[in-house]
């Protein structure tokens, strides 16, 4: 069979397809290259201890850099309102530092997850969330050594872990979860907008001021501690401080007394807004990501 | 399931010029837009289709070539293919997981050693972790370099690379098959067994998708082939054809040219049988009619003899090197024969008219496939007729029940 047509014969077509793909099967597809994930993951450790001269105790050092940066403001505060500084308050900066330095290193890895793999996305197909995924997920090892380390040092400064330290489980995955949602929106944003990955930097380096990690939503007084909560981040951080250190039950209202009368600084509603914040944006990334990812080939 | 692939009216339309990729292009862009100081530019001069209304179907068994020339399409057929890019229109159905021998060693790291790269490379080629553990001691023999698996890859020459690479790339069981041009890497011998390879692949059984510049790949691999031209199907058909048409395709200007050029050519044909042996004469006979009020002194008759397997010209001969004139007036016959020096495989026999000023030809040519046989096994690129005289040599004692090798003391 031979066949000839000319170029001239057809006319453009007039609908463009569009495809649309459920959350389901994105999950599913994903799921399916649960392996490429891993290896990605551990390329990025991989070479982020390889190349450290020092190692695995890399994995410390940005939540100590952190604390330590914490410990030099409460320093600050303390001595300027002639209070004294407690060990439980060192405790809980680190407890709030700890997740803090899980989401600003994720994202800060994750933004620059598609670009830096052009060459990649132009060759070869996989699930392109497998890549900010990755950059996530390659970020735990620190948050778990933190902890691990935390729950080690918490006794010697005079606080005892309770039951209600479980809850933290519940938070680490919310926390993931919104992170990933996150991660999955910025990266895709940064192929499109190249200088999307100044902004985050920007953002990332002043929103730590924007989340209770520092400071005490209390000082804020009553009107800005309830703002302060209702921030996106603020429940996250928050939780870990309640749960780890201060041993409150998530479910539980906690206030705190002050000349200015009891003001609350965790509300089990926070939970459920930690819950359905991560999951919309997890749902919303997702989407996003996938109708933005036919085109990456091209952007890339 | 039988994995198959299918095609139907794809289109792709790519932008052109400058697209905003940041927001700080962006702000002032949509600002300008929305107050109406932009021009709207015309969407056909924005937009270009690389592809148009492409149809195409493999099935198991099949392997179809893609060929065109540069800016034709493959490559983006092929990424279309491989799921990196979505069409703008029409449907692509493939039933069965895709693979793909692509620019193979794209996925390496520079600061992981060889083994931790087949890992990567391996997941990233869509092969599960365990099938990398089961294959990987296979990869690394095939790719020849097992004392360096535990070096990192930035110590490896870009030859080791891409022979890491490939082995990677060659132990994928994938139900559709997709090459491009990744036939060679590495050394010649590399090359020879890293083809092999391929050829195995390609002719398992899977509906296989090949582009390629090389031509002879196509003929020895494809049963099928597609010539592009512009992003639309030109021909296709059967590779031959379809590489005879992409060589010497008319173009529209000799085409149109034609009718007031006043020389047609009528026949060609070799009056001995269209098929020689390696080294021995092809006589060829052209006719055809002439009526030139004024002849061009720059035109010349002229044949051309194409290898089809590579697409070279191993021979080009005009009227004017052989002081033969141009055909003027009335009916005429030219008798040729050549000394078919060349390689066993299928030649084209070209006759045309030549304007050695112009350096085209002015007039639709004539074209007859000639077949070069092989009386003994060939190997090499031409026929030099070697002549063998025995001035020294100890010939052994051959008796019939012995070989004649051994034999010699």
């Amino acid at each position: 069979m031979t066949v000839i047509a000319s170029a001239e014969g057809s006319k453009p077509p007039v609908a463009f397809v569009r495809r649309r793909q459920s959350v389901a099967a994105i999950i599913a597809e994903v799921w399916d290259a649960r392996d490429l994930v891993m290896q990605f993951v551990l390329r990025d450790i991989t070479i982020r201890y390889t190349q450290a001269v020092m190692g695995f105790a890399w994995a410390l050092l940005m939540p100590l850099l952190i604390v330590g940066a914490g410990m030099m403001f409460k320093v600050v505060v303390a001595t300027l309102s002639n209070t004294p500084l407690e060990g439980s308050s060192i405790a809980s900066l680190a407890a709030k530092a700890l997740p803090w330095a899980f989401f600003a290193g994720a994202l800060s890895t994750a933004t620059q997850s598609i670009i830096g793999n052009a060459n990649l996305i132009g060759k070869v197909y996989f699930p392109r969330e497998s890549l900010p995924l990755a950059t996530v997920i390659a970020q735990s090892p620190d948050l778990v050594v933190g902890l691990v380390m935390l729950t080690i040092i918490l006794p010697f400064i005079g606080v005892s872990l309770t039951w209600a330290a479980l809850w933290v489980i519940v938070v680490l995955i919310l926390l993931v979860t919104f992170t990933v949602g996150c991660a999955l929106l910025l990266s895709c944003a940064n192929l499109f907008y190249r200088d999307v990955k100044y902004i985050v930097q920007v953002v990332l380096n002043f929103g730590v001021f924007a989340t209770p990690v520092f400071f005490e939503p209390q000082m804020l007084g009553r009107k800005g501690a309830a703002i302060m909560l209702d921030l996106p981040l603020s429940p996250f951080v928050q939780a870990m401080d309640m749960a780890m250190v201060r041993g409150h039950n998530l479910l539980e209202t906690v206030a705190v007394a002050t000349r200015n009368g009891p003001i609350v600084v965790w509300a089990p509603w926070m939970l459920g807004y930690a819950a359905g914040s991560a999951l919309l944006l997890l749902i919303v990334g997702m989407l996003v990501f996938r109708s933005g990812s036919s085109r990456f080939a091209e952007m890339a | 399931m039988t994995p198959s692939l299918v095609f139907d009216g794809v289109w792709k339309r790519f932008r052109r010029g400058r697209i905003h990729d940041s927001l700080r292009d962006l702000v002032p862009a949509t600002f300008r837009r929305l107050v109406g100081r932009e021009p709207k530019t015309d969407v056909e001069r924005r937009y270009f289709w690389a592809i148009r209304d492409l149809s195409f179907e493999v099935k198991p068994g099949d392997v179809l070539g893609i060929i065109g020339g540069n800016g034709a399409g493959k490559s983006t057929t092929l990424k279309i293919l491989n799921r990196i890019m979505e069409p703008t229109a029409g449907v692509v159905e493939t039933s069965g997981t895709i693979g793909a021998l692509i620019e193979v060693s794209a996925g390496f790291h520079q600061d992981l050693t060889g083994r931790q790269n087949v890992y990567l490379q391996g997941a990233i080629m869509g092969m599960r972790k365990a099938e990398v553990q089961r294959k990987f001691d296979e990869i690394v023999e095939f790719s020849g370099i097992a004392d360096f698996i535990d070096t990192p890859v930035k110590r490896y020459s870009s030859g080791m690379n891409a022979r890491l690479g490939f082995s990677i790339a060659a132990h994928l069981e994938p139900d559709i098959l997709i090459i491009d041009e990744v036939l060679a890497v590495g050394d010649a011998a590399f090359q020879t067994k890293a083809f092999g390879r391929i050829k195995e692949m390609a002719t398992a059984g899977a509906p296989v998708v090949l582009v390629s510049h090389q031509l002879d790949r196509i003929t020895e691999l494809c049963t099928k082939a597609i010539l592009l031209d512009h992003g639309a199907v030109r021909m296709s058909g059967a590779p031959m054809e379809c590489i005879n048409e992409y060589l010497h395709g008319v173009t529209a200007d000799a085409t149109s040219g034609a009718a007031n050029t006043g020389i047609r050519f009528d026949r060609i044909f070799a009056p001995n049988g269209s098929a020689v042996y390696s080294g021995e004469n092809l006589t060829v006979i052209i006719e055809g009619s002439a009526d030139l009020a004024n002849p061009s002194s720059t035109w010349s008759p002229a044949v051309r003899i194409v290898d089809l397997r590579t697409g070279t010209h191993v021979h080009s001969v005009t009227g004017l090197q052989r002081k033969v004139p141009l055909p003027v007036q009335g009916d005429f016959k030219y008798r040729l024969t050549f000394q078919m020096n060349v390689a066993p495989g299928a030649y084209d026999v070209d006759a045309h008219i030549w304007d050695s000023v112009l350096h085209n030809q002015p007039v639709p040519g004539i074209r007859l496939r000639v077949e070069v046989l092989e009386r003994m096994p060939f190997y090499g690129a031409t026929q030099l007729n070697s002549q063998w005289e025995v001035q020294k040599a100890a010939v052994p004692d051959i008796s019939p029940t012995k070989n004649a090798g051994r034999e010699i003391a």
